[in-house]
Order: C-alpha cells, then structure tokens, then sequence
C-alpha cells in the first residue's frame, strides 16, 4: 500500500509539467486574439503541441492521483486567470476519468495511454463552456466590454451548443493523434538521451 | 514608504476576490471604479514592497489600454488590425487585474511562507506541493526559454525559417530537457530539507493576521458585495 502513494518527488513532477503545459497553453491561448477560428482551433493546437510534455509526464507516472492532481491544478489556474468556475468541475472529472483509464494498463500499455490522453484534452473544451451556457450574457459582456462585434459573431458562428459535440469529438481524436506524434518525439529525444 | 507586508492567506483570498471581479463585466461607473480601485491597490502593494519597476509598468500598461478601449474603440470597428488591438486591449482591461494580483502574490512570497500558509488551511500535501513548484516554475520556464531562443538565434535557426513543426520542435525539446534536469535538483533539494516527511513540518515563518491583513481582506470583500448587489439591482 505504501509503494501507492505519492511522494514528494512525484508531486513536483506533476507542478513542472502543469507549468509547461499552462505555459503552452497561453503561447496558444495568445493567438485566439488574432481571429475567434483561432479560439475554436484550440482544440487541435493544444492537444497536438501539449501532447510533447504529456508523453514525457505519462512515462513518469508510475501510481494513480498524478493526472487527477494535475486536472486540479489546471483547474485552479484556469479559474485565477478569469475562465470561471464552469469548468472547473468538468476538467477534474476529465483528469480523474484519464487517470482511471491509464491506471487499467498500469500506466505502461500505449493503446489506454492513448485514450486516456484523447480524454484529458477535453479539459481544453471545458473552457468553452460559459461561451455555451451563458451565451447571451457573454455576448453582451464582450461586446461591453470592447471586442469587436464581428469578433463576437465569429466567434458564436464557431462555438455554440451545434459546435460543441464537433469540437469534442475533435478534441479527442487530436488528443489520441497527439499521443502517437507525442510518443514519436519523446522515443526520438529523449529514450536516446536515456531521460525516460 | 512603509513596509507592508502580508499573510499569504490574505493575498490568496486578494486573487480569488479579483478573479471573480474581472469575471463580472464592468458597465457603469460604479463597476468601472470598483475594478480600477482592485487593479491600483496590488500595484501600490507592490510599490510598498520595493518593487517600482514592475508597479511603473504595470500603472502604464493599464493606463493605455483603458484609453484606448476608452477612446479609440467601438462596437462598430473593424478589420483585422483593430481586431488584434481590440483583443489585447480587451485583454489586458479584462485580466491584467487578475494578472497583477497574481504576480504580487507570486513575487512577494516565500515558498516557505505559502507552503506554512498552506499547512496552516489544511490543504492536503499534494495540492500544496505541486502548486508552489507550479508558481515557482513559470520564471523559470520565461528564462529558460528565452536563453534558448538566444541559442538558437546564435546558431542561425530564427523564428519562421523552415516549417512550423520544426519551430516548435527546436524550442520545446530543450525547454523540456533543461525542466527536467532543474525538476531534478529541486526534487533532492526538497527531500534534503525534509519534504514529504510524515511529520508535521515546522516553519521559520510565524503567520499571523495583522491589521493589514484584516483591512485588505475588508477592502476586496466589501468590493465583491457592491459588484454583486450593483449587478443584480440593476
């Protein structure tokens, strides 16, 4: 039982990784400025780009808690950064449900890594989530509050309830995509440095 | 100036007050000053704890933006160089609030003082652990990679020559490299000064609740409730 639990060490890990990838995060986040598509892309950009640092993370998992710890943390950012309590929920259960599943393969079978990586990314998609339920009032709050209405129309054409299901099942294929191209990168790097 | 200095439970409960702030939109005066008054008070914290650089930076950065979303922009503006100014003055009117705020607290505490703090709420371990490395990571991460960016500018390979993959391949490999060997040594360092023990830690740091503390507190509280009672009058 004692072998289980998580140890000091494990928890820096997981605060290094949950900074790179708040930090991919926002070199992506950054770009949504450019044109609303870009906000709706996330979920290709994310996943493909933060799929390098996960891969890495999921070789040093070794015992359950570290992706649900990490989905709390990225929660705790997402909410201090003004993305809202919606979603904060949402990118918990995500991590727990991407936890439980690569917990099944002993954190070693690629097939359920891959999967369970596919179901953490949705937690890129909970951030969406006062766009959908609070529609009216987050159109009126940006329009208030400076953006463009074009921006705002654009942004609505590419995120509303029809979208979401898109963007979801996007979400998860990118996540799995980005599990082998993530893989592909770290046996170039890194096994050959002997990091892994 | 006076030396203020604050319990890091205050400043915790500071960035959660000014997170749900810039999450209520601002329309009327009222709100408008509300938002103004919590983005000056982490500034002029800031200044208090010796740090005018950032606080000067900061005051103008704010200073611009809301004149420009004041003056400059309307519903009606278009195109794609007002949508990009738009964007990052919304931005920055929106978050930089929240970000100053969060900035004060990140360079103003100890790892040592948060981590009792946390102790002292109870929040378990892991929580507490992840999240100081996570705070005291995102310098580390700025330089890093700002030193590569000038190693691979020395050796010719510059932003946009070649295709987009190689781009982000030349820059996150060796950011991951350098962040794990520095994840390394902070790992032996926090098991060398007893981290993770199964004792209850003790702390050089004595925290306690001054007047400061309460004032504060009172300010971002009682600004919450106007914003709420403002919203929902209206």
């Amino acid at each position: 039982m004692n072998e289980n639990k998580l140890k000091a060490k494990d928890f820096i890990t997981i605060g290094i990784f949950s900074a790179l990838i708040i930090a991919v995060e926002f070199a992506c986040g950054m770009l949504g400025f450019i044109h609303p598509y870009i906000v709706a892309a996330y979920v290709v950009l994310i996943p493909l780009v933060g799929s390098i640092p996960m891969m890495l993370f999921y070789t040093k998992i070794e015992k359950f808690g570290m992706l649900t710890i990490m989905s709390v943390l990225l929660a705790i950012v997402m909410f201090v950064t003004g993305m809202g309590w919606l979603g904060g929920p949402l990118i918990i259960a995500a991590g727990f449900v991407a936890d439980l599943l690569a917990k099944k393969g002993n954190y070693k079978s690629f097939k359920l890594i891959a999967i369970s990586h596919g179901i953490f990314c949705l937690w890129i998609c909970a951030n969406y989530f006062p766009v959908i339920v609070t529609a009216k009032d987050y159109r009126k709050n940006m329009l208030e509050g400076g953006y463009s209405a074009e921006y705002c129309d654009n942004l609505f054409r590419a995120i509303n309830e029809k979208t979401i299901g898109v963007l979801l099942i996007l979400c998860f294929v990118f996540g799995v995509i980005g599990a082998f191209l993530g893989k592909a990168v770290v046996k170039k790097h890194f096994e050959k440095a002997g990091i892994v | 100036m006076i030396k203020i200095s604050l319990d890091p439970r205050t400043k915790l409960f500071m960035i959660f007050a000014v997170s749900f702030i810039v999450m209520v939109n601002a329309v009327t005066p009222l709100e408008w000053g509300i938002r103004i008054v919590v983005t000056l008070i982490p500034i002029l914290l800031l200044a208090a704890e010796g740090k005018y650089a950032s606080a000067f930076r900061f005051t103008v950065f704010y200073g611009v933006a809301l004149l420009l979303l004041k003056y400059c922009i309307s519903e009606s503006s278009t195109g794609i160089f007002s949508a990009i100014l738009v964007g990052y003055c919304g931005i920055v009117a929106q978050f930089l609030p929240a970000m100053i705020t969060a900035w004060y607290a990140i360079r103003t505490t100890k790892i040592s003082e948060f981590m009792s703090a946390m102790q002292k709420m109870h929040v378990p371990d892991g929580i507490s652990i992840s999240l100081a490395v996570v705070m005291r990571f995102f310098p580390t991460i700025k330089e890093e990679s700002s030193s590569i960016n000038d190693a691979m500018k020395m050796r010719g390979i510059s932003m946009g020559g070649g295709k987009v993959t190689k781009m982000i391949e030349y820059r996150m490999i060796p950011l991951m490299f350098s962040c794990i060997s520095i994840g390394e040594e902070l790992s032996a360092a926090a098991v060398t000064r007893g981290l993770g023990a199964p004792v209850k830690r003790t702390s050089p740091y004595e925290l306690k609740m001054k007047v400061a503390d309460f004032i504060m507190i009172g300010i971002f509280a009682v600004s919450v409730i106007f914003l709420i009672t403002a919203k929902h009058l209206r």
